[in-house]
């Protein structure tokens, strides 16, 4: 029996990182904070210095092969799908380029800059704070802010529901191969096959939340009284507090001025 | 004493025209293991959910007649306070696993979290389960990556942990390889030393043979038969009820046909042996 690994219970469970042992919420409050910068700025050089900063928490955090492997491929796609659209549509005095009925202004160019990095930019929030963040850490601090355990329990079950069903459908495509279908090759082939299966793995989905809901009731899920967690996060710190207090401090500041300014 | 008694039960469920369970009766003993058995889709599954009290608490529908738990009508019982009550096994292993949490050690104590006990307890009492079950490898892993005997044995350790005096089991094996049945079984057989009152259902007629101390055969959403297990097990109509008799009863009938009958009629494999030894003078 591994006492080590139970005796882990009775304490804080840290990850002795000062990113990530950061209160889910406070995490999310600096998150939230680098997110707005940009929306409020509306600078094309102020969205790039704040997701050239998500790199550096991610480093930080040792969360950058994580963070890189997801945000780059996002941003990429989003970023420049964005900047194509807002470039080739956005009417301007001053014309850069014409293909075909497409007029390419410099306005559009700056335009498509600026949005696709602020999107980028929010996006990277959402990324940093998933793989810096544990969503039953994020639940456990909700449930004990007063949220309903039905309600945190919604949300990590369907977390798992989307593994579970891409696990599912590939143990069907798996049995559709076997039975001779042909599930590669063209994308043709590749679309024809996995139509059919959305219809059985729904229901399938839908006949095992029943028998999950009957599960939950036989752990007494719904009985009376106050639940315990057997996991414990690290309590908020003085000192933590102390920084978010600044920081936010620092950011109401910086709105007021730019309304006022 | 009893701690289940069912007085002219039938039940329906929502929008079916015939009734699923058909007049019911029977008196379950404290501390006794009950063998469910019938062909599919005789009612065992909706009889234990009766027992469970999820009917009328969870299925709507018509029920008629009265079911007592612990003395107390189903309908007036708390159907959140049942759950502290009887325990619910059943055949699916992959969605008896509640999905939220990380590893075994912390599935375990899901119900106990529920429950709300303390946490020196709470580990204590997983740490006791665990050893009950001979877990010790499995409770750093994640629940959700485990086999389907590993995750069937996670669940009857997590409803083992909440110490419900009462523990219906559904088909537990239906999905297992014999490895697997074979530590379940262990596991029921356990249950039945620690006292609890168990419901059992189970096809594997020569298992119920060995764990069972009374025997309900259900057909048609009725009891048709009913009696000590040797009496039941031994009963040649049962073959007309799609149900099939115990391999050592079928020797049994086998050699009586062959005119070298044994004392009686075995139900169990070491009733067999112990019988042939006697013969042989072993």
């Amino acid at each position: 029996m591994d006492y080590e690994f139970i005796n882990s219970f009775k304490k804080p469970q840290v990850q002795n990182n000062w990113f990530l042992d950061l209160n889910p919420l406070s995490k999310l409050n600096i998150i939230l904070i680098l997110a707005i910068i940009p929306i409020v700025v509306k600078r094309w050089e102020v969205s790039v210095v704040i997701i050239l900063f998500y790199f550096l928490i991610a480093a930080a955090s040792s969360r950058l092969k994580q963070f890189s492997k997801v945000y780059v491929r996002l941003a990429l796609l989003i970023g420049s799908l964005l900047f194509i659209m807002r470039a080739m549509f956005i009417p301007g005095e001053d014309v850069l380029m014409k293909i075909g009925f497409l007029t390419i202004t410099q306005e559009g160019v700056d335009h498509g800059l600026q949005f696709a990095t602020l999107v980028v930019a929010i996006c990277g929030a959402l990324v940093l704070y998933s793989v810096a963040t544990q969503a039953r850490d994020l639940m456990l601090v909700l449930e004990k802010k007063g949220v309903p355990h039905t309600a945190t329990y919604v949300i990590l079950s369907s977390l798992q529901s989307i593994i579970d069903l891409g696990n599912m459908s590939k143990l069907i495509m798996e049995s559709q191969k076997a039975r001779g279908i042909e599930t590669e090759g063209k994308v043709t082939n590749r679309i024809k096959s996995f139509f059919p299966i959305l219809g059985p793995l729904f229901l399938g989905a839908i006949s095992n939340s029943e028998e999950k809901a009957i599960a939950m009731d036989a752990r007494a899920f719904y009985a009376p009284g106050k639940n315990t967690h057997l996991r414990e996060l690290r309590p908020v710190s003085l000192s933590e507090k102390s920084v978010l207090i600044l920081i936010n401090l620092v950011f109401v500041g910086f709105i007021v001025w730019r309304v006022v300014g | 004493m009893n701690c289940i008694s069912v007085k002219n039960v039938s039940y329906k469920y929502p929008y079916t025209e015939g009734f699923a369970l058909k007049e019911l009766n029977y008196e379950f003993e404290k501390g006794k293991c009950y063998g469910i058995i019938g062909a599919n889709g005789s009612g065992k599954t909706t009889f234990c959910n009766l027992l469970r009290g999820m009917i009328p608490h969870f299925f709507e529908g018509e029920l008629t007649g009265d079911v007592f738990i612990e003395e107390t009508d189903v309908r007036n019982w708390d159907s959140n306070l049942l759950s502290t009550k009887i325990g619910y096994i059943f055949q699916n292993p992959f969605t008896q696993i509640s999905g939220i949490k990380e590893t075994v050690f912390e599935e375990i104590a899901l119900g106990l979290e529920n429950l709300g006990m303390e946490k020196e307890a709470l580990i204590d009492r997983v740490i006791e389960v665990v050893k009950l079950l001979k877990l010790e490898q499995l409770i750093k892993k994640n629940p959700n990556n485990l086999s389907g005997g590993q995750k069937q044995r996670v669940a009857f350790a997590s409803i083992i942990a909440m110490n419900n005096d009462i523990i219906v089991i559904d088909e537990p094996t239906s999905q297992l390889d014999p490895e697997s049945t074979a530590e379940i079984f262990s596991i029921i057989n356990l249950l039945r030393n620690q006292g609890k009152t168990i419901f059992l259902v189970e096809h594997k007629v020569d298992l119920i043979a060995e764990y069972s101390d009374e025997v309900i055969v259900l057909k048609d959403g009725q009891i048709t038969l009913s009696g000590s297990t040797q009496e039941v097990l031994s009963n040649m109509d049962l073959l007309q009820m799609g149900v099939m008799l115990p391999q050592a009863s079928m020797l049994s009938y086998d050699m009586q046909k062959a005119n070298k009958q044994l004392d009686s009629i075995a139900i169990t494999k070491s009733q067999v042996i112990e019988q042939i030894k006697q013969r042989v003078g072993v």
